[in-house]
């Protein structure tokens, strides 16, 4: 029994997370892996040790807030169940909570979980639209689209980046790279939401979170002709070879 | 007389009928061209109103809200001036006065009834004072336009409090999104709401924008639900709560394209018959009763008009093609979509889909929305759903979204030719057709249904449309 956990599912829901953990359990069940989803809401007790696989989200600045000032009261267990290797997909305002900081227009410094080095820093101009970006995983490269829209700009330290863009802004516009990879997190803008279109990445999540239970990840094929078709329609608008 | 303003009637003239004759319907352009001749063209206008400017905004049942306060005020015998056909930012508002003005800058009017998009209300307010402001509600709409929910309340609410004038809020009692606006605006307000029936819920699944209380940020407690963030609230924190309505409506019962309620209002009561579909529609027609009783408009002749009134484009409206019905909704946001979905399931027999989900900037081009409307709902009644198929230039999303709604894939189809798919689904042996569309689909696809089908209640000859 794989069991996912959706970080603040009442609070984190902007641009259609949900289609992240809809993906993440369909793709399970077609598969017969028997898989569970729990919300985690705010003021819950969590135990991290519990899951296999989390999503946190994003929401509006004032919903990010209440949720920052809940999530740091877990923030150790959180650290140490990612050094254990949890699977764990971050999205937009969910991936900046788990850098060092996010520095305001106003210079204000908004201290992160402080569990993957990086930081963030508002930027006066917004990026919003497609994206598409080339990713390495399990030793292949293709190509992932998705959506962005943020503010904040981040800049990686001493870490990997999801992908490399191949058309949208990414991290911050300027570097061309897009999210994050620690371990088994992804961090990344992309919503859309990310999983549904690129089956490829849910699969490889999946993978991960059936081997740290000690389970031999050799998934059975799907029929994945929708998912690559959606996915190929913004490949094709962004002039972007699946590669 | 104003010589920039008369040149400025006339290159809007000009460009409305350009416009039109290259097969555009010129609902902005007018203004937007008169505008740029004159930038106190809505100004100097709306200015010679005679009467009252009524402004409509709020996320969903704007069009149907002006269109049924604009026929209560027809029918009251007022001369009115209204955008009834959509386009609601500044150049649209701008275009309803130029098309109405007189070539020396002249207009003869009682009334304006303006739709007004959310986040244009602060240059519309700008140019003009309404006696009126309807709120409907507040939820989440083309978000890489907008941003956030959150940022454009506040911008209403900043364009409200700077317009310390004789202006009167209509508020949806419901929405505490919009119920806030009470204290925050510090203007005369006119509640309307629903009260509590046997299809609330006590739970809501769907996305809700207003989990906490906007004054005090505890969480919201709800006795029941309606649909979205919509029912009886009430702060665990301070003594926010749903207010008491003026207009209230009870007992509502949706059959068969037929909504009935009984309305409460100043210790009277009546009974209320539309012919539509969906309870939103039930929250429009009480925003314009409740509008119309502000004015002293005479209450029988406000039922009378709201029974007679026919949904405007793309607002479930009905078709028959072949002896069966054929349902066109437009859709724009996922408490939109759900309340579609809803009317689909309460109609009994057998049912064929249609979606044309396109991502132009009139759209939104971020459609991740579609994964928050709960076509999960759709598994229940599986047997009753013939087929699914799905066209615009984002078909493949929508028919990836079935599938993982629990959908089998072999009742999907993506065919991109619109025309196709829609005889294709016209075709089928269903019982009825449900078609779904976003904005700019729209057109295309009435277009196609009326060169198909013979349209049952069309918007009469005397209608409210000022093209
Ligand atoms: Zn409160």
């Amino acid at each position: 029994m794989l069991q996912v956990g959706h970080l603040y599912p009442e609070l984190l829901n902007l641009y259609g997370d949900r289609g992240n953990i809809i993906t993440f359990v369909q793709r399970c069940r077609w598969r017969n892996i028997p898989v569970s989803v729990r919300a985690i809401n705010l003021g819950e007790p969590v135990n991290f040790k519990d899951y296999d696989f989390v999503l946190l989200g994003g929401g509006s600045d004032r919903e990010q807030n209440l949720i920052a000032a809940d999530l740091l009261k877990h923030r150790d267990e959180f650290a140490a169940a990612i050094e254990d290797g949890l699977v764990v997909l971050a999205i937009c305002g969910g991936y900046q909570l788990l850098g060092k900081y996010y520095l305001t227009l106003d210079h204000e410094n908004i201290p992160g979980l402080d569990i993957l080095d990086f930081y963030t820093r508002a930027g006066d101009k917004r990026l919003v639209g497609n994206v598409a970006v080339e990713v390495n995983m399990g030793g292949k490269k293709f190509s992932i689209a998705g959506f962005e829209n943020h503010s904040g700009q981040t800049y990686l330290g001493n870490i990997q980046p999801l992908g490399r863009i191949l058309a949208g802004g990414g991290n911050n516009g300027v570097d061309g790279l897009e999210g994050a990879r620690y371990k088994n997190v992804f961090c990344s803008y992309l919503h859309g939401p990310l999983l549904p279109k690129n089956a490829r990445l849910t699969d490889q999540l999946i993978t991960l979170a059936l081997a740290r239970r000690g389970i031999k990840p050799e998934l059975m094929p799907l029929d994945d002709r929708f998912e690559n078709s959606a996915c190929q329609v913004m490949l094709d608008k962004l002039r972007v070879s699946k590669g | 007389m104003n010589l920039r303003m008369s040149a400025a009637i006339v290159a809007g003239r000009v460009a409305s009928w350009l416009s039109k004759r290259q097969g555009h319907k010129g609902s902005s352009l007018p203004g937007m061209v008169a505008l740029k001749i004159y930038s106190g063209t809505l100004r100097d206008l709306a200015a010679q109103v005679r009467k009252k400017i009524i402004v409509v905004s709020g996320t969903n049942g704007k069009t149907t809200t002006s269109n049924m306060i604009f026929g209560i005020l027809r029918d009251a015998g007022y001369q009115n001036i209204a955008n009834l056909e959509g386009a609601n930012m500044v150049s649209g508002v701008t275009t309803s006065f130029v098309k109405r003005a007189g070539l020396s800058g002249k207009i003869d009017c009682d009334y304006a009834v303006l739709e007004v998009d959310e986040a244009t209300m602060p240059i519309v307010l700008k140019e003009l004072t309404p006696g009126v402001v309807v709120l409907t509600n507040f939820f989440r709409d083309q978000l890489d336009r907008y941003w956030e929910l959150d940022k454009v309340i506040g911008v209403i609410r900043k364009s409200l409090k700077n317009n310390d004038r004789n202006t009167t809020l209509i508020l949806n009692a419901d929405d505490p999104l919009v119920a806030q606006f009470e204290k925050n605006a510090g203007l005369p307000v006119v509640f309307y709401g629903l009260s509590g029936s046997e299809r609330s819920a006590s739970t809501s699944t769907q996305t809700r924008e207003a989990q906490y209380c906007p004054f005090c940020g505890s969480p919201l407690g709800y006795e029941f639900y309606h649909y979205g963030q919509l029912g009886r609230y009430r702060c665990s924190g301070c003594d926010f709560a749903r207010p008491v309505a003026r207009v209230e409506a009870g007992e509502p019962r949706i059959r068969d394209g037929v909504a009935n309620c009984r309305l409460y209002f100043d210790q009277q009561e009546a009974e209320l018959t539309m012919q539509v579909q969906g309870l939103y529609n039930l929250y429009n027609a009480m925003a314009a009763f409740a509008v119309g009783l502000h004015f002293g408009v005479d209450v029988p002749l406000m039922l009378e008009s709201l029974r007679k009134y026919r949904p405007v484009l793309g607002r479930l409206e009905r078709f028959s093609y072949q002896g069966r019905s054929a349902f066109l909704s437009l859709v724009k946001n996922p408490t939109g979509f759900n309340e579609g979905l809803a009317d689909l399931r309460s109609m009994k027999g057998t049912k064929s889909l249609f979606f044309a989900i396109n991502d132009n900037d009139a759209d939104g081009r971020d459609i991740s929305w579609l994964w928050d409307v709960d076509f999960e709902v759709l598994n229940k009644d599986h047997n009753d759903l013939a087929g699914f198929i799905c066209s615009g230039s984002r078909g493949e999303e929508i028919a990836l979204r079935l599938k993982y709604a629990g959908i089998p894939m072999d009742r999907i189809v993506v065919c991109k030719d619109m025309e196709r798919g829609i005889r294709s689904v016209l075709d089928s042996r269903s019982d009825m057709v449900y078609l779904f569309s976003t904005y700019t689909a729209l057109w295309p696809v009435h277009k196609i249904l009326n060169s198909l089908v013979d349209k049952e209640g069309a918007y009469a000859a005397g209608g409210p449309f000022i093209s």
